[in-house]
């Protein structure tokens, strides 16, 4: 596409001033469509939930003005004592996907044979397929006092009392963010294991290094950008989706997605927006932190 | 893995692969069991019905619901993959390659409940600015512009799959030799004529798969959809407001298993199409291909 | 359009990448029906000028002129050029008929014209029998023919083609390299060709133009250019020459005396402005340099210097004897054919001579 690098490109200036005709230059434009949308529904509002955070709540609306009301209301309440704790619970659940995952992602970049890794990576895409809040939902049945877990396991006769922390508490939560979220991981860690070359592994073999040295002096340096990215997303997730906790949460389970929810519900959109703001700070202090870390522009290699 | 792996750790770690992918699917799986026993969640007794998904089917509302569903994954779909695929190619000819890719991809790590916040008030700030514009120069048509309807949901369903539509096909061009679309031009092609005829053909795979995980994206999604449509129902709005007031019930079940089996039926019938035709593709490839027998 | 107008006229192109300069200034004319050769290192700027002139890239700056007309502004599909890449650039969901009609069909030839003009190219390039095969069912060297019959079938009347031997294996390559040279001459159309191996460049090239750093170092017919180059920069990079830095001692009438690791040599000053105390370059190529043992004191004709015999390299048609001189420059003497004269001891003193007219001088 020469017109939209020409376009796209300064360069210096030619001394002979080309004449492309009008069609050739509205097709050059057309390719700033995608972008223009995307700054303008997507990076636009974002930026403007700052803006909108310190309006003056009204009745039902709010009407410009300079106020940090919201932000008290959320860093002088229960609030924000739930924001971290589901900060806390979000890492385990990252810890718990990573752990589960991340091995995954590396066998079958190691073991499986070239032509077959993305069919079987494309198995961790079926989830997707169905309705993530349907998939919590379900959960609801499988996690419950009489569900199919503890059925299962009375049945087999390795509990005798049905297990009620399952669900409506801190570990359902963790339980609904990892079936959510863990095959992220899996595609993370698969893109971030294209770092590795394969014959690293022989490499190793033949200078001797055990599996726990090659893992952490080679797979996890080389492949660290793309896990990062992974984590974050999962991060992000588990303090900004609301349902998790509120169909499987218990008492406290709270998080930013849920405080924004239930602000607009209660027509307290400077909270709302306030929420918002904040998970934007935390997103983009992750993602800068990361990228001083690891250089992420380096996730981007297996797609040029 | 290699000649002197040990066979049976090897068989483990699939297994494990296996295991973990059968756990991810699970609840998925036991609500469709469910759905089909005549006395529901929980009961001693299973008998097989297939009459809650007549009661779905039989319920207007629901029906009208899923016809939004349809018009709205529609519509996303055709604004969703001709974006997805200007942005790739401008990826592509860029080299501001880092903020492209940052803008088409960061909606994937923004939670839903964030953006769908952030955008409900944004609209509804840009429609009142609208409606006072309006006012100011005496006029009206401007009052019903970016009110939360079907075309915002729209906008947000948009914003929501164009990062997964936009990887595929990045993923797809990345096996095209763009030196084909130069011998094209240079056959005396345009630009136009030869993404169509050379590079379009042969990344119509990925731009299918995109359009399938687009229509499944926005027929299983809630959050945004709920909170950006304006009056009306998606299927999943309805499943969703059923479970949060009553609990599940039978016919929550039988709509749950309903999303899923139409999901799983897509993309099952993507993958064996795509597999049998690689594999037909592959067969037809081998007879003819011998060594080199030019007459010079 | 004349007789005589050049086929293609590039006049001070330049082409910038950021602050990187692929092109600088290139002025080039090349006359309607030539095989003309763009030989450099890669990365030299020979493929972006041979893009630029088929429209690929915008110039920077700069104008090329094809047929007698300002094109620069024109995209490739606009142009009087037709183009063959280096691999890889045929279209694998169309047959090999389908690929080489793809031109035709574009201009809107009726059905049974295309196939008769795409048939009778496939004949000429020697693929009669394959018209229903698909890319990947050929091999690299019946590839690059599809890509020939699908550029020449347009009947456009210049052809630019980008290391078009690149993929293909040595044998292949010569073989094909005189196929090329024969089509050009049945076809009568400018061929314009970029390659970086400079026995490819011999073969085919009526003209040779030498292209490093953005910068056109030289042209000519291919045999001037090896025999005769101006630039000490052409001798480093075509044929296998030595190359000396010395001093200028003396400028008498058109002998120039230049000091070389404390030895005078005399060399032809070809009218270059050369003047006493000045560092210049001589070359010599290794065919004319003879090794002989240094036996009694050396005549003081200034063309032959000292030095001690190192090793010999032994390549079959070749047989090449490396000498160091006292300041560590390798020099390299090469017979073709068998020796039967026993090589010397490694460190034994020899001589390395050559007949006059041999060495060539170039300075900045």
């Amino acid at each position: 596409m020469t017109n939209a690098t020409d376009t796209g490109l300064g360069g210096l200036p030619p001394v002979e001033p080309f004449r492309p005709s009008l069609r050739e230059r509205m097709s050059g434009w057309a390719f700033y469509i995608p972008i223009v949308f995307m700054v303008l529904f997507f990076a636009l509002p974002m930026a403007l939930t700052v803006v909108f955070s310190v309006f003056e709540r009204t009745m039902f609306w709010m009407e410009p003005g300079f106020t940090l009301q919201a932000y008290e209301n959320f860093f002088f309440s229960a609030r924000l004592e739930n924001f971290l704790a589901s900060m806390g619970y979000s890492l385990i659940s990252v810890a718990v996907s990573f752990c589960i995952g991340f091995p995954i992602a590396v066998f079958v970049r190691k073991s499986v044979p070239q032509a077959a890794q993305h069919r079987v990576v494309l198995l961790f895409i079926l989830p997707f397929m169905v309705s993530e809040i349907i998939r919590i939902f379900a959960l609801r049945p499988v996690l419950q006092r009489n569900g199919l877990v503890n059925e299962t396991l009375t049945s087999l006769g390795l509990i005798d009392e049905p297990i009620t922390a399952l669900i409506y508490t801190h570990t359902g939560v963790i339980i609904g963010e990892v079936l959510s979220f863990m095959p992220f991981i899996v595609f993370a860690g698969f893109l971030a294991m294209e770092a590795v070359p394969k014959f690293i592994f022989e490499v190793c073999d033949d200078l001797g290094a055990g599996p726990v040295r090659r893992f952490t002096d080679v797979i996890l340096p080389l492949a660290a950008p793309g896990i990062f990215a992974g984590a974050v997303f999962i991060f992000v997730n588990g303090i900004g989706v609301a349902l998790i906790p509120n169909i499987l949460g218990g008492p406290g389970a709270v998080n930013a997605g849920l405080i924004a929810t239930q602000a607009i519900s209660a027509l307290d959109f400077p909270l709302a927006m306030a929420v918002s703001a904040i998970m934007m700070a935390t997103l983009m202090g992750l993602l800068y932190v990361g990228h001083r870390l690891f250089d992420l522009t380096k996730i981007l290699a297996p797609m040029n | 893995m290699d000649d002197y792996a040990n066979i049976w750790l090897h068989r483990t770690k699939w297994a494990y692969l296996l295991l973990v992918v059968a756990t991810l699917m699970s609840p998925v799986f036991y609500v469709m069991y469910i759905s089909f026993n005549e006395n529901g969640f929980g009961a001693a007794q299973y008998v097989f019905t297939t009459r809650w998904y007549g009661l779905i089917f039989a319920d207007a509302q629901l029906m009208n619901a899923l016809r939004w569903t349809l018009m709205l994954a529609a519509m996303t779909t055709v604004l969703t993959i001709p974006m997805a695929l200007m942005a790739a190619k401008f990826y592509k000819a860029t080299r501001a390659k880092v903020p492209v890719v940052f803008l088409m991809l960061a909606p994937l790590f923004v939670a839903p409940d964030i953006l769908s916040a952030a955008l409900l008030v944004f609209f509804k700030n840009v429609n009142f600015t609208f409606q006072w514009l309006g006012a100011l120069a005496g006029v009206s048509f401007m009052d019903g512009w970016f009110r939360l309807s079907f075309s915002t949901a729209l906008i947000g369903l948009v914003i929501y799959t164009i990062p997964y539509a936009f990887v595929v096909i990045l993923i797809t061009m990345g096996r095209y030799n763009k030196e084909q679309t130069e011998a094209a031009r240079a056959c005396g092609a345009s630009g136009w004529r030869a993404f169509w005829d050379i590079e379009f053909p042969q990344i119509r795979a990925g731009v299918f798969s995109a359009s399938a995980f687009t229509v499944i994206l926005c027929f299983n999604e809630y959050t945004r959809t709920s909170l950006l449509k304006g009056g009306f129902d998606t299927f999943t709005t309805v499943l969703v407001s059923q479970m949060l007031n009553s609990g599940m019930s039978e016919q929550s079940y039988a709509m749950s298993s309903f999303v899923s089996f139409v999901a799983i039926a897509l993309i099952g019938g993507i993958i064996v199409v795509t597999l049998m035709r690689s594999e037909v593709a592959a067969r037809k490839a081998q007879p003819v291909a011998e060594p080199n027998t030019a007459p010079a | 359009m004349n007789a005589n107008t050049p086929a293609v006229q590039v006049r001070q192109l330049c082409k910038n990448y950021g602050s990187v300069q692929a092109l600088k200034g290139v002025d080039l004319s090349i006359a309607a029906g030539e095989y003309f050769v763009l030989l450099g290192p890669s990365g030299g700027g020979k493929t972006t000028l041979l893009r630029t002139i088929g429209g690929f890239h915008k110039p920077s700056s700069g104008q090329v002129w094809l047929n007698g007309q300002e094109v620069s502004h024109l995209p490739p599909d606009k142009r009087p050029t037709s183009m063959v890449f280096q691999a890889y650039a045929l279209f694998p969901h169309m047959t090999v008929l389908g690929n080489v009609g793809y031109g035709l069909s574009l201009a809107k030839l009726p059905k049974a014209e295309v196939r008769d003009k795409s048939v009778a190219m496939l004949e000429m390039v020697g693929l009669s029998g394959y018209e229903n095969r698909r890319p990947h069912e050929l091999s690299g060297g019946q590839q690059q023919r599809v890509q020939l019959a699908r550029a020449l079938v347009l009947g456009r009347n210049i052809l630019l083609l980008d290391e078009p031997l690149a993929a293909l294996d040595a044998q292949l390559r010569k073989d094909m390299c005189l196929e090329l040279k024969h089509l050009q001459e049945k076809v009568g159309i400018t061929f314009i060709h970029v390659t970086h191996n400079q026995e490819e460049a011999m073969t085919v090239a009526d003209r040779i133009a030498l292209i490093a750093d953005g910068e056109l170092v030289e042209q000519g017919a291919a045999r001037d250019i090896y025999r005769t180059p101006e630039r000490r920069f052409t001798a480093s990079f075509v044929g296998e020459n030595n190359l000396l830095s010395g001093t200028v001692a003396a400028v008498e009438g058109d002998t120039v005396t230049v000091q070389v690791c404390g030895q005078a040599l005399a060399v032809d000053r070809r009218d270059l402005p050369v003047r006493s105390g000045e560092t210049v370059a001589l070359s010599i190529r290794s065919e004319l340099v003879e090794m002989v043992p240094a036996e009694g004191a050396a005549p003081a004709d200034g063309r032959s210097l000292a030095g001690t015999y190192t090793e010999s390299v032994y390549l079959g048609l070749t047989l090449s004897h490396r000498v160091a001189l006292a300041d560590g420059t390798e020099m390299v003497a090469r017979i073709v054919g068998e020796s039967d004269t026993p090589e010397p001891p490694a460190g034994a003193a020899v001589r390395v001579q050559w007949k006059p007219g041999a060495l060539r001088l170039h300075v900045n």
